[in-house]
């Protein structure tokens, strides 16, 4: 059975009282450890539909099921859960509290749903800051580090609660070409070694074309590439 | 993290605190002068030992001055007026005191002073005391004091001899503290009222005296009697011991009114502070809530952060205000007269209940103001709030 299914879902707003689908009947099923990218021009519903498959926007119409169960139907508390213990969220934009320490931050989404002790917790957010480059940062303030490193902490972030889905929106935007390899190399490492699935929002049609699938997004609708 | 967020804009926590801290320091206040002003009127009533009090018509605020207020003041009517109210149907014991005020350096070898004579073979409010603290009576010449008479405090010592309207006095004891007014007055026997006259200038006549005291027989209601005494002697008044410190309290509830109107207003002012200061705080950090959320956070985790936070600033504010609050009260303890004569204080326990009162009641108000915003923010959509630029 595929890891994740979506069912024709749509997601309409209102804009200045007129209805707009920014997702319209997008049907998708993805196997455990699949790596799929999803190329698009701005606006065309590339992110809703991540955050509709995360769980953090309700569609107006379909279903996601993640492992056979549709997130929708959960309580409020299972979908946290859910974007808790299954999700990895990369955003497309700073996504770090100002307030917290990069390791703090790293931290959070363990705060939420504790599995492991605190000592356990803080040596993997260290081993994750060094697999991203990144250890000497651990008690400053995203304030303190530049964009791209921010992003890096944030890719870090993801993989704290060992998620089986990694939903990237635009994970490398801010990065260098040789940061952004290396990032890319950390993705496919943890897709290929801990079966990690990736549902990646890109620009960049290079990135793109070393995923394992490749989606397009026009207008809302999906197509294969 | 609570502490945290709060240390990001110091003025906003600032102006919040403060508005919480005046808050709580008028509760405080209003509510230590309230108690304090009806504790002392209880307690003297319920060590009065009478039933009725009875005074020259016009003199009730005098007698309650004393007995309440500890303020030294006199006023005479004639003795024959005892034997009139005995006849009274109801009334069981009479007893009079007549009060005499010392003026320093005219009369008296000591500060100025209430002088209260009494008849120790009629009387039923000093000598239950007197029995207890002296065990025997006073003789012609002797004097017990008040637990805070000028005597007591000033010279420290009551083995002593006094000269009191040109007669010499010897101290030989002190009352335990009543509560009363009584606490700061002298007592001597009435028959020394004789020698009193003709050794001063002291404005009394032989057979004057200045206040009755009544206790009824079971079973008689203090109302028909007050009224019967009332309506066959017009030159007396009548208070009822429940009526004791009435046009005090009377004062007080105007007072009050003022303190509850200024309470109203600065719960209404803090709610409002609380719920806009809350609502910017929530609109600020929409964004950080929403990202919280899609990491994992649960609606009880966004209402736990926020309400931590809310409890510390709620209780910072009380702690300062009751901190203010009490030493305003302790301040105008000494200002206000009404409260300087006061016979009784405020105890700890009393004082650590009205501090729980203000902390309760600053960090409730606190919650009550960032209800709104916080429930509106949790359950916000978190995409809608991380998209917000």
């Amino acid at each position: 059975m595929p890891q994740l299914i979506v069912e024709n879902i749509t997601k309409t707003y209102l804009v200045d009282n007129a209805p707009l689908d920014a997702v319209r009947s997008v049907s998708l099923r993805i196997d455990k450890g699949d790596f799929i990218s999803i190329v698009g021009h701005s606006g065309s519903g590339k992110t809703t539909l991540l955050s509709m498959i995360g769980g953090i926007t309700r569609p107006s119409s379909g279903k996601v099921l993640f492992d056979g169960e549709d997130i929708f139907a959960l309580a409020s508390d299972r979908v946290s859960e859910y974007r808790c213990e299954q999700i990895g969220f990369m955003f497309q934009f700073a996504s770090l509290l100002p307030i917290l320490t990069v390791k703090e931050n790293l931290l959070l989404p363990t705060v939420f749903r504790p599995r492991a002790t605190g000592q356990e917790a803080a040596a993997k957010a260290e081993e994750l800051l060094r697999l991203v480059g990144l250890t000497e940062k651990i008690n400053v303030y995203p304030a303190q580090l530049s964009g791209g490193q921010q992003r890096r902490v944030a890719i870090a972030r993801a993989f704290m609660n060992d998620p089986a889905l990694v939903l990237a929106d635009e994970p490398t935007g801010d990065l260098d070409e040789e940061t952004e390899g290396d990032m890319m190399r950390f993705f496919k490492s943890m897709n290929e070694a801990k079966g990690v699935t990736f549902i990646m929002v890109t620009h960049n049609t290079d990135l793109a074309r070393q995923t394992k699938r490749h989606l397009r997004m026009i207008q809302g609708a999906l197509q294969v590439v | 993290m609570a502490f945290r967020n709060l240390r990001r804009r110091p003025l906003r926590t600032g102006i919040l605190v403060a508005a919480l801290s005046l808050m709580v320091a008028a509760l405080v206040f209003a509510l230590s002068f309230v108690i304090r002003v009806n504790s002392s009127i209880k307690l003297t009533s319920d060590r009065l030992g009478a039933d009725l009090l009875i005074v020259p018509t016009g003199a009730r605020g005098g007698a309650e001055d004393i007995l309440v207020e500890n303020r030294a003041t006199s006023f005479f009517m004639n003795k024959s007026f005892v034997d009139r109210i005995k006849k009274i149907k109801g009334i069981d014991k009479v007893s009079a005191q007549t009060y005499l005020v010392t003026l320093t350096g005219l009369c008296c070898s000591v500060p100025s002073s209430m002088v209260v004579a009494f008849n120790q073979e009629t009387d039923f409010i000093v000598t239950p005391w007197l029995k207890e603290k002296l065990g025997r009576k006073l003789q012609k010449g002797e004097a017990v004091v008040g637990s805070e008479s000028a005597y007591n405090i000033n010279l420290g010592m009551v083995e002593m001899e006094a000269k009191l309207f040109g007669s010499v006095f010897s101290m030989v004891g002190v009352l335990d503290k009543t509560g009363s007014g009584l606490d700061t007055a002298v007592f001597i026997s009435d028959e020394n009222i004789e020698e009193i006259i003709k050794n001063s200038d002291a404005d009394i006549k032989p057979d004057q005296i200045s206040v009755i005291f009544a206790k009824l027989k079971k079973g008689a209601d203090p109302y028909t009697v007050m009224s019967e005494i009332e309506n066959n002697i017009i030159e007396l008044d009548v208070v009822m011991r429940k009526d004791i410190g009435k046009s005090l309290l009377t004062t007080l509830g105007d007072i009050s009114k003022i303190f509850y109107l200024t309470m109203v207003l600065s719960t209404v002012l803090s709610l409002f502070l609380v719920w806009a200061i809350f609502t910017a705080i929530a609109n600020e950090r929409a964004r950080e809530v929403g990202i919280m959320r899609a990491l994992g956070a649960k609606e009880r985790h966004v209402v736990i952060l926020f309400l931590f936070e809310v409890l510390v600033l709620g209780a910072i504010g009380s702690l300062v205000g009751i901190i203010a609050g009490t030493a305003l009260t302790l301040m105008m303890a000494q200002s206000f007269s009404i409260l300087r004569n006061l016979p009784v204080d405020l105890t700890p326990f009393t004082r650590t209940v009205i501090a729980l009162a203000g902390l309760l009641f600053g960090t409730g108000i606190c919650v009550l103001g960032a209800l709104s915003p916080v429930q509106r923010l949790k359950k916000l959509e978190p995409l809608l709030v991380i998209k917000q630029e």
